[in-house]
């Protein structure tokens, strides 16, 4: 071992810049490696972790009725049911209604409780994050302390068309019931304030059912079943529920983008580190041929050799790795409050043997490999060929630039001359700017559909968008209709209900009502065939229809409370409202299996009206016809917010990454071509090429492999970008992506990313400033 | 009487190793002339090649002066000596240093068009030039590790010759080669002077040197003395005893 330490050492000083950029490379490698499996193994399970120590549902069914006969009859359902393990059943006040959240509003169905009985609940028990004295005010979930709100500070939301204003009390973790978009958003009040809601009866007095099953996997088709059970005996009673498969997947949609974008770039660092540890071992055995000679005449044998690379650069791989997660380790807790307000379950960072492993494993072994493959070239090397300074490997039989026939200028046809000879090298940029394209049409894309515009990402995620929305009794819609058509201030009513419905032999899904779609602002729900026409027709989310084997003509039947039909599938949708599981039907084809008691009509309002005070007047003006308002904007604003953040800090940090990359490849590159042209440079010196030409030759001979790559990179990114970015987010419901590709932006980019290069290579070739042609004299 | 193309005033170099000053040349002060083939000569050590790279811009003096043509040259920047060298100067090296990577041709061009951006006109001369010293082009056309020595040195002759240079530094051209192709190159070198070239060499080799009109010889960083030996005529034998004379004075 101490004969291999004093070679390392020998190779680690005559090195050392080299070895610190691959040091950085590796540790970033790491760092983004342990950043993604964290967050994709054990991140993902803080939902199962907090579910367990909660003791939560799978299931939750809330019904708008809160009689002992409902009960009964849902209790015998469960006792049954050979899947169900235990369940428990509350009182609850059920509304619709919209709350702060990140600047914005967010709509959900609250559930309130009594604090006193919701903390003596057996299943689907809360923890208390924050807890105050007060006397009388609300417990929120942990996902909407977003700043505006904190404990001790007054909390207004609505509840139907009413607003009601609390102090907060404290902020709570539920597992099931915990989030604004998971179907059920549980608000807890204290004694008092509870009462004095229950006296108002804003809210419906109903029972919350608690299901626990013996197989958690079966949650989906349980909720439907219990729904679908009580929708045929009591038709006339509303329901909303979840289920275990929908929650722990819409909880964590920030963390899937995040570790699926982490995942790429820890991918990419570490290709780019295998391809400049080869490189460099190539390099390392050409420029010391004579050292490797010296060493084999003195008996070192090629093994051992080859053992020494090993060590040493496997050794700068461990230490590398353990500082690189280290970091992860630091920047997980800013990476935890971004995604805190998406899935407002509070993670704490702690320490993951077996993942330190792993990342270990991976990339010490891919660095040993990589290492091994070309170091073999020191077995075919005799000590004599070595010490004298091995045999040339190019023959030269070609002249391709000859300087006396080329048209370019003396320094652009010596650049390369330098370009041909270096094929390695070329392979080595093509490889890093390739990546780097796509990151850059990756960030633009986020850039003009996210950051700049949310319209498209929200057309993509969140089905239609509105300025205002109303719900109105059914035997109002005339008069609302009138009412509409006399007001300038809107532009378009139409109408879009969403209610929920049963696939028989299937999930529950969403189904969105409309009676002509081609009203709908958002026209790109339906990514293949068209949107339902007739009362027959139903267009069905693309992911559940791939799960089902569904094609476009194939009959599904769904049903609501006994009354089943079947429906020709004429589209494939995709939002993430339902993670995929949602479907589109006309009023008419609805009216086949249900009826509508109310209605929600989506209004786009003219410039500059006020939408607020809009849906203020509209609920005056309709009294108790309307049982509620939304603002479209507000709530879309309160959840693009934290998309926005997310992406625009994910975005900031690869492309700031990607400069840090593109620094560290050309940096080894160009110590890589310095070395090997040393005396070159000194020949050329001494015939009167000044620094300067000799710089911007270096620099412009990685020009062409620069420019190609990044060129072809940008192309072929723009039209792999769509689909790459639906792998990303195909666990939300999205198979198709048809994100605007900022042509402007990309070609903008390219080229900054292109001059970025030349001025990292100028720089970094600023060493030969240090050669002097008297050196030629040593 | 003959043009001054180069003075030096107490030109002195110095480099610090381990940190001890060595003072390699000290207050050198002397003139080169148009037209003559200098040789510079001198023990081991004694400062040979630094006077020739002082001179020719590839080093910079640590004390003193040099002129060139009555402009200063020591006081250039590393670019202003780049400049100076692809102006005024040809090199010829002991170790050759053509580029292994270009062609015979493309090593050449590569210093004539640092200077003439006429490429024709160039590649013409390079052919001159070529023909004249016996490198056919066939030659021309292969790499550097496909030729002779005493080809390469020739080829480093053209390029040396190529931007038609006031002056041509040769240091210890010969000492690579074996004595034919050695003998090939002084007489490459000697027919270029024999043209009107001016011609700074250094060497330590008797049979060398004595291609020169004039002999310097240096001792610890000193000029010692010098030597005139008039026009070079082929097969002069008094030439040889007067420059071994000289030498055995200088304690060579």
């Amino acid at each position: 071992m101490a004969k291999y330490i004093v070679l390392i050492r020998s190779n680690l000083r005559k090195a050392k810049g080299q070895t610190a950029a691959e040091f950085v490379l590796i540790l970033l490698a790491a760092a983004m490696m342990n950043l993604w499996l964290m967050l994709s193994l054990d991140y993902r399970q803080n939902f199962d972790r907090c579910h367990q120590r909660l003791n939560a549902e799978h299931v939750a069914v809330c019904a708008a009725d809160n009689s002992e006969g409902v009960r009964e009859y849902i209790s015998q359902i469960l006792e049954e049911d050979s899947r169900t393990a235990e369940y428990y059943m509350d009182d609850v006040m059920w509304a619709q209604g919209s709350i702060p959240y990140n600047g914005g509003e967010a709509f959900t169905n609250f559930l309130m409780m009594d604090k006193q009985s919701a903390c003596s609940r057996p299943i689907g028990k809360i923890e208390f994050v924050e807890e105050s004295e007060f006397a009388k005010g609300v417990f929120l979930p942990m996902i909407f302390k977003t700043g505006e709100l904190a404990v001790g500070k007054n909390v207004s939301f609505t509840v139907g068309n009413h607003t009601l204003s609390y102090q907060v009390c404290g902020f709570f973790n539920s597992a099931m019931a915990g989030s604004h978009n998971c179907g059920i958003c549980e608000i807890l009040l204290t004694k008092e304030a509870y009462q004095e809601l229950e006296g108002k009866g804003y809210a419906q007095s109903s029972t919350l059912v608690s299901v626990r099953l013996l197989d958690k996997s079966g949650s989906e088709e349980f909720e439907a079943m219990l729904n679908h059970k009580i929708a045929e005996k009591y038709p006339n009673i509303p329901t909303t529920s979840n289920s275990y498969a929908l929650v722990s997947q819409s909880r964590y949609i920030s963390q899937m983008i995040c570790s699926g974008v982490i995942s790429a770039m820890a991918c990419f660092v570490l290709l780019i580190i295998l391809v400049v540890v080869a490189s460099n071992i190539i390099n390392y055995i050409q420029e010391n041929m004579g050292n490797l000679g010296v060493w084999k005449a003195a008996g070192y044998q090629s093994r051992q050799l080859m053992g020494m690379l090993q060590l040493q650069f496997v050794s700068i791989a461990v230490v590398a790795a353990v500082v690189g997660m280290a970091l992860s380790y630091a920047v997980f807790p800013g990476v935890n409050n971004m995604m805190v307000s998406q899935t407002g379950i509070p993670y704490k960072v702690h320490m993951q043997p077996e993942l330190f492993l792993i990342t270990l494993a991976v990339l010490c072994s891919a660095v040993a490999v990589t290492v091994w493959l070309p170091s073999r070239r020191i077995k075919k090397i005799p000590p004599i060929d070595a010490l004298r300074q091995g045999v040339q490997a190019h023959s030269f039989q070609r002249n391709h630039i000859p300087l006396d026939r080329a048209k370019l200028p003396l320094n652009a046809a010596l650049a390369l001359k330098t370009t041909l000879s270096g094929m390695k090298y070329n392979v080595t940029i093509c490889i890093t700017m390739s990546m780097l394209s796509l990151i850059i049409v990756f960030s633009g894309l986020m850039l003009e559909n996210m950051i700049m515009d949310m319209t498209p990402f929200l057309n993509l995620v969140a089905g239609e968008t509105a300025d205002a929305c109303i719900n109105i009794n059914a035997g109002a819609e005339k008069e609302f209709l009138e009412e509409m058509e006399k007001d300038s201030r809107v532009e378009k009513v139409y109408l879009y209900h969403t209610q929920k419905v049963g696939h028989i032999g299937g999930a529950e899904l969403i189904v969105n009502i409309c009676d002509d779609f081609s009203k709908v602002n958002n026209q790109e729900v339906v990514v293949r065939g068209r949107f339902p026409e007739f009362d027959n027709e139903v267009a069905v989310a693309i992911k559940y229809a791939r799960e089902q084997g569904w094609e476009l003509g194939d009959e599904i039947r769904l049903g609501i409370g006994g009354k089943e039909t079947n429906y020709l599938i004429t589209g494939f949708t995709q939002l993430s409202n339902n993670l995929g599981k949602d479907c589109l039907l006309t009023r008419a084809g609805y009216g086949r299996i249900g009826s509508l008691n109310d209605l929600s009509y989506y209004m786009d309002l003219s410039k500059g009206i006020e939408i607020e005070a809009f849906n203020k007047e509209l609920s005056r003006k309709f009294g108790k016809k309307a049982n509620q308002t939304q603002n479209i904007y507000e709530i879309i604003h309160g959840i693009s917010v934290v998309y926005i953040s997310l992406m625009t800090v994910i975005v900031v940090a690869i492309l700031l990454l990607s400069a840090l990359i593109i620094v560290f490849v050309i940096y080894l590159l160009v110590r890589a071509i310095l070395n090997r042209k040393r005396k070159e440079y000194g020949i050329l010196k001494s015939l009167g090429f000044t620094t300067a030409q000799l710089v911007v030759q270096t620099a412009l001979s990685f020009m062409p492999a620069v420019v190609a790559s990044t060129v072809v990179g940008l192309v072929g990114s723009c039209y792999i970008i769509n689909p790459l970015t639906a792998i990303f987010l195909r666990d939300i419901g999205i198979v198709y992506c048809s994100f605007r590709v900022p042509v402007g932006f990309v070609a903008a980019a390219g080229l900054a990313l292109i001059a970025f290069a030349f001025l990292a290579a100028c720089l970094m070739s600023l060493r030969i400033r240090k050669i002097a042609p008297r050196s030629l004299l040593a | 009487m003959k043009e001054v193309i180069y003075k030096t005033e107490n030109l002195s170099k110095s480099f610090s190793s381990g940190g001890i000053m060595q003072h390699v040349l000290k207050n050198i002060g002397m003139e080169l002339y148009q037209g003559d083939f200098t040789v510079v000569m001198g023990a081991s050590g004694a400062g040979k090649s630094t006077l020739l790279y002082a001179l020719s811009g590839m080093d910079t003096p640590t004390l003193g002066k040099i002129t060139f043509q009555g402009q200063d040259i020591s006081s250039l920047s590393q670019d202003g000596l780049a400049m100076f060298r692809r102006r005024h100067c040809g090199f010829v090296f002991q170790q050759i240093y053509l580029i292994d990577t270009m062609s015979v041709m493309d090593n050449v061009l590569c210093a004539g068009l640092l200077a003439n951006r006429d490429k024709r006109a160039l590649a013409r001369r390079a052919k001159e030039l070529f023909h004249a010293v016996g490198i056919s082009e066939e030659t021309q056309r292969k790499f550097p590790t496909q030729i002779s020595g005493g080809e390469a040195q020739r080829v480093g002759i053209v390029r040396a010759l190529i931007n038609s240079p006031e002056i041509l530094f040769a240091d210890e051209p010969t000492g690579a080669l074996n004595s034919k192709t050695g003998l090939d190159v002084l007489d490459t070198l000697t027919k270029f002077h024999g043209q009107g070239q001016t011609v700074v060499m250094v060497t330590h080799d008797m049979r060398s040197a004595r291609r020169g009109n004039r002999i310097l010889y240096l001792k610890d960083g000193a000029i010692l003395g010098e030597c005139n030996l008039g026009q070079y005529v082929h097969g002069d034998v008094k030439r040889h005893g007067k420059l071994s004379a000289f030498l055995t004075e200088m304690g060579w």
